[in-house]
């Protein structure tokens, strides 16, 4: 087809000749070729009269009994066998592109990827490429086709329909330019010129062709003898005449003369052949596999028709018996009858095509580690299955684990994600995918991702085979070797701070450690594997100490403001990442680092840059301001949801000894009143404080405990008691001020003092959120008054005096609401109950 | 001094994995910007937003043709995925 566009250019003196004749010739090439040309060369009269064209009995006999067998053994290097084999309609066409596909890969003409499989021994139902699948499909045409003719069968069936898309050149400008293609009798190549190939795919017709076109297009209704047959050409049909037309254009061109020997070779015939066709046949064969057997028909006859008429042009074909005629005659209807019926089913998808576009599918799904490269939907499918098992509906395998470490990415529950199929279903495919999983782990291994480092990142090229990853991050397997791992190469006491970049590469680094660790954890082995348990143990020993190292807290106290690990824990982001470490850090660790933190409070930004104390009216306030302190807000809120809880759990494991010293630290290294009058201050403040009292108040041992019933060392309650008391006279003239109120009130100015806290009903949603925030406040004073001496109460009372006046009177004035009221009195008793006194009290 | 991240980071897509978790301003085909904390993004650009203000600038034309002053329409989303062929740039 795609020869015909040379067609006039090339040869110009027989274009004119042929236009009419050929067409009609190679119109039935797809099984009667040989005849045609038999005919064509026979008569000698065929030249001219087109109805000797049509002597279908005669020279279909002659030329499959005669031609065909004669020169197999040439064409095909091999002893052919029978005469009926010519028959067998399941052999293919493919025997010549074994050898032939190096040349034509050579001359540029196809595109094939089977180069670059090594052929398959065995039959692969598990295939990793449609290319792979069809290559190891077993050879059962060999079994019944007897058709030795195969020099190497595997490598002969391997073609596959990715050829046919990959072959623009030959199919592309008919199919365009012909509607009618599918059902029309492709036009012959024959005027093709031997020195020209098939035109380019981008390939632009010239006038000439465009009306040779056209004249051809014209032609099919004016055979009459045609329209039956040519209604059943089935697509291989018409492939397979699309790839004798690539490979006669040489022939077509000199009918008569005698060969050179070279085109005779069975080498020269390009693999194209094969590259469709046999896919389509191998799938033909699984979907009707009494064609192959019972029909002897004229495979090798289509396949080869070239060869056959080549070889028999010069030769006088005997005439077969009238019998023999009737018998072909037959034959042929009823491999008339067969392509009809198989027709039907063209476009359709045969259940072999099904399987190999779920293996594709699965093959996508298919993970080596379902955890890690899912991860949420693991955990959605967990959380869906334990809500199912608790609504009672059983206990089913939702996720598709094959194998340890194998699996499916995408778990499900069983009835939704996989339809009606049964559980007999399920573990079958569970059992085809871990040999998928297999398969493809192989072939990862085998195909190396060609990567090409550009300026804008790396190109994958992704194909069949190996699938461009969705998202192609490069894990590195360097070795960590940074000194102390920090990210700073500066040396010396003091360095600059991180910068926000480096602050996030160390926490996305962070991260990834995390989650390795936390899937390692997951992997534990059974606990019967003693060296195994040993060996995971060092493994995830070593993750922990790796992220240790990540998170810089043993960098000096001074070497830089702020601390490197105190910059990592300021993100969001971070401060997430907190409880997650915790949970993996031994106890000593842990301890190490909350050291840390209280030391370097202070350069905390939800310290340092605490968020400002409301204002009345958020309209003041500009755009960025309002953006700004909703930053804060969020920081700190997250920072008391995520770190606070973490180092309430590390101070309650301490020791009275440890929690002095860090109280102490923290009194050193900061002004106290700063760190007091921000809510993570307080919050840390009160947790070292009640544990300290509660250590201290528990000089009963519970019996039932007897890890917790340690006496409380004299010494260390002595180191203690200095150290609260440092503690409280430090703070005691702030005191006042670490009320959000005050803050409030003081912070206000102009108009703004005025509406705060005034009868506004819109801020009595922010006026209980105040409420709130004092009481955590009120929760810090109380502890301080329970930890304090009995001299130190009465300070603690004086200096907080009016604030306590003020509250109680506000909580009784009748502009308050009962809400509000109710929380200042709960707040003020927070801390009078602990001193023995009520505000019920306070006239 | 930035030796060490630099030698993480080999393609553009590594930057945006520094923003994950982090509040990130993206600028989208047909005037339209968005920030919002990025939770999630692929190599289409595809990403998962969470507090979303979409912001939509506006010409209208009257009936003559002649353009208005531009205007701007906002719009809060809590959860937002963006298709990818419509980011433009992603800023931190």
């Amino acid at each position: 087809m795609s020869g015909f566009f040379g067609f006039d250019t090339s040869l110009p003196e027989r274009g004119a000749q042929n236009q009419g004749k050929p067409q009609q010739q190679q119109g039935f090439s797809g099984f009667q070729v040989p005849g045609t040309n038999d005919a064509f060369a026979l008569g000698g009269a065929g030249e001219e009269e087109d109805l000797a064209v049509y002597t279908w009995g005669e020279s279909t006999g002659g030329g499959l009994l005669e031609g065909g067998d004669e020169m197999n053994d040439e064409t095909f290097g091999d002893d052919l066998g029978g005469i009926t084999n010519n028959f067998q309609f399941s052999s293919q066409p493919a025997p010549q592109p074994s050898k032939g596909y190096g040349q034509s890969t050579a001359t540029g003409k196809i595109a094939s990827t089977q180069s670059r499989y090594k052929p398959k021994a065995a039959y692969d139902p598990f295939a990793f490429s449609e290319d792979d699948f069809y290559s190891s499909r077993p050879s059962k045409k060999s079994t019944t086709t007897k058709a030795p003719a195969r020099p190497k069968p595997s490598t002969a069936q391997s073609g596959s329909v990715e050829n046919l898309w990959n072959k623009p050149a030959v199919s592309s400008p008919a199919w365009g330019t012909a509607p009618s293609a599918m059902t029309r009798p492709t036009p012959p190549s024959s005027a093709s010129l031997p020195s020209q190939g098939p035109p380019a795919p981008g390939h632009i017709k010239s006038l000439e062709e465009i009306e040779a076109e056209m004249a051809q297009m014209a032609m099919p209704s004016t055979s009459s003898a045609a329209p039956t047959q040519q209604k059943v050409f089935s697509l291989e049909e018409i492939e397979r005449q699309m790839m004798e037309q690539t490979v006669e254009p040489p022939r077509q061109a000199t009918p008569q003369q005698p060969l050179p020997p070279r085109e005779a070779t069975p080498t020269q015939v390009p693999g194209l052949a094969a590259s469709g066709y046999s896919s389509q046949q191998a799938l033909l064969d699984s979907m009707f596999p009494e064609l192959g057997k019972g029909v002897p028909a004229s495979g090798l006859g289509q396949g080869t028709p070239s060869f056959v008429s080549d070889q028999t042009g010069s030769h006088e074909p005997p005439r077969p018996s009238p019998e023999e005629l009737a018998r072909m005659e037959e034959l042929h209807q009823r491999i008339t009858a067969k392509i009809e019926s198989m027709a039907k089913y063209n476009n359709l998808m045969g259940s072999s095509d099904k399987d190999f576009i779920t293996r594709i599918q699965l093959s996508q799904l298919a993970t080596a580690d379902p955890y890690v490269s899912d991860f949420y939907a693991q955990v959605f499918s967990a959380l869906k299955r334990s809500r199912m098992i608790s609504e009672g509906q059983g206990e089913n395998p939702t996720v598709v684990q094959v194998g340890a470490g194998l699996g499916l990415g995408v778990g499900g529950p069983v009835g939704n994600r996989f339809g009606k199929m049964g559980q007999n279903t399920m573990t079958k495919l569970s059992t085809q995918v871990k040999k998928l999983v297999e398969n493809r782990a192989q072939h990862q291994k085998v195909a190396n991702t060609a990567a090409l480092q550009g300026a804008l990142g790396r190109v994958t090229r992704g194909n069949a085979a190996a699938p461009r990853p969705v998202l192609a991050i490069p894990t590195s397997n360097k070795p960590e070797n940074r000194p102390t791992s920090h990210l700073n190469e500066q040396t010396g006491i003091h360095r600059a701070a991180l910068t926000k970049k480096q602050i996030m590469f160390a926490l996305e680094e962070l991260y990834d450690a995390i989650l390795e660790l936390e899937q390692m954890r997951r992997d534990a082995p059974p606990p019967t594997a003693m060296e195994e348990i040993e060996l995971w143990h060092n493994r995830c020993q070593a993750k922990v100490d790796i992220i240790w190292r990540r998170l810089m807290v043993m960098e000096p106290l001074d070497i830089s403001n702020p601390h490197p690990f105190i910059s990592l824990i300021n993100p969001i982001k971070g401060q997430k990442l907190f409880p997650r470490l915790l949970r993996h850090l031994p106890q000593n660790q842990t301890i190490t680092l909350l050291s840390l933190l209280v030391a370097t409070y202070t350069q905390l930004d939800v310290v340092a840059r605490a968020p400002p104390p409301p204002v009345a009216d958020s309209s003041l306030l500009t755009k960025a301001d309002r953006l700004d302190r909703a930053k804060r807000e969020a920081e700190t809120d997250n920072f008391l949801q995520f770190v606070i809880p973490g180092v309430d759990m590390i101070v309650n494991r301490c020791g009275l000894g440890l929690v002095a010293g860090m109280l102490a630290i923290s009194a050193q290294r900061s002004e106290v009143w700063r760190v007091a009058a921000t809510r993570p201050g307080i919050a840390l403040y009160t947790a070292l404080l009640s544990k300290a009292q509660s250590v201290i108040r528990t000089p009963i041992p519970d019996p039932m405990n007897p890890q917790q019933s340690q006496p409380v060392d004299p010494a260390e309650l002595d180191q203690w008691t200095k150290t609260f008391t440092y503690f409280l006279h430090v703070l005691l003239p702030h005191l006042p001020d670490l009320f959000p109120s005050s803050l409030a009130q003081k912070a206000a100015f102009g108009p703004g003092a005025y509406l705060l806290g005034g009868e506004n009903p819109l801020a009595e949603r922010e006026g209980l959120e105040m409420e709130k925030r004092e009481a955590e406040v009120w929760g810090f004073v109380a502890v301080l008054a329970v930890n304090a001496q009995e001299e130190d109460q009465t300070a603690l009372v004086g200096a907080l005096r009016e604030k306590i006046l003020h509250t109680v009177q506000a909580a009784r004035h009748p502009s308050t609401t009962k809400e509000r009221a109710e929380m200042k009195l709960r707040n003020v008793n927070m801390f009078l109950n602990g001193l023995g006194l009520d505000a019920s009290m306070i006239e | 001094m930035d030796e060490a991240a630099n030698s993480g980071i080999s393609e553009p897509l590594d930057l945006v994995k520094l923003s994950l978790g982090e509040r990130v301003f993206i600028k989208l085909r047909g005037d339209r910007t968005i920030t919002g904390i990025l939770h999630a993004y692929d190599a289409h650009m595809n990403v998962v937003l969470s507090q979303v203000e979409e912001t939509i600038h506006l010409v209208d034309v009257t009936e003559d043709g002649n353009p208005l002053p531009p205007r701007v329409e906002r719009r809060n989303v809590e959860m937002l995925f963006v298709r990818g062929d419509g980011v433009i740039l992603v800023r931190n």
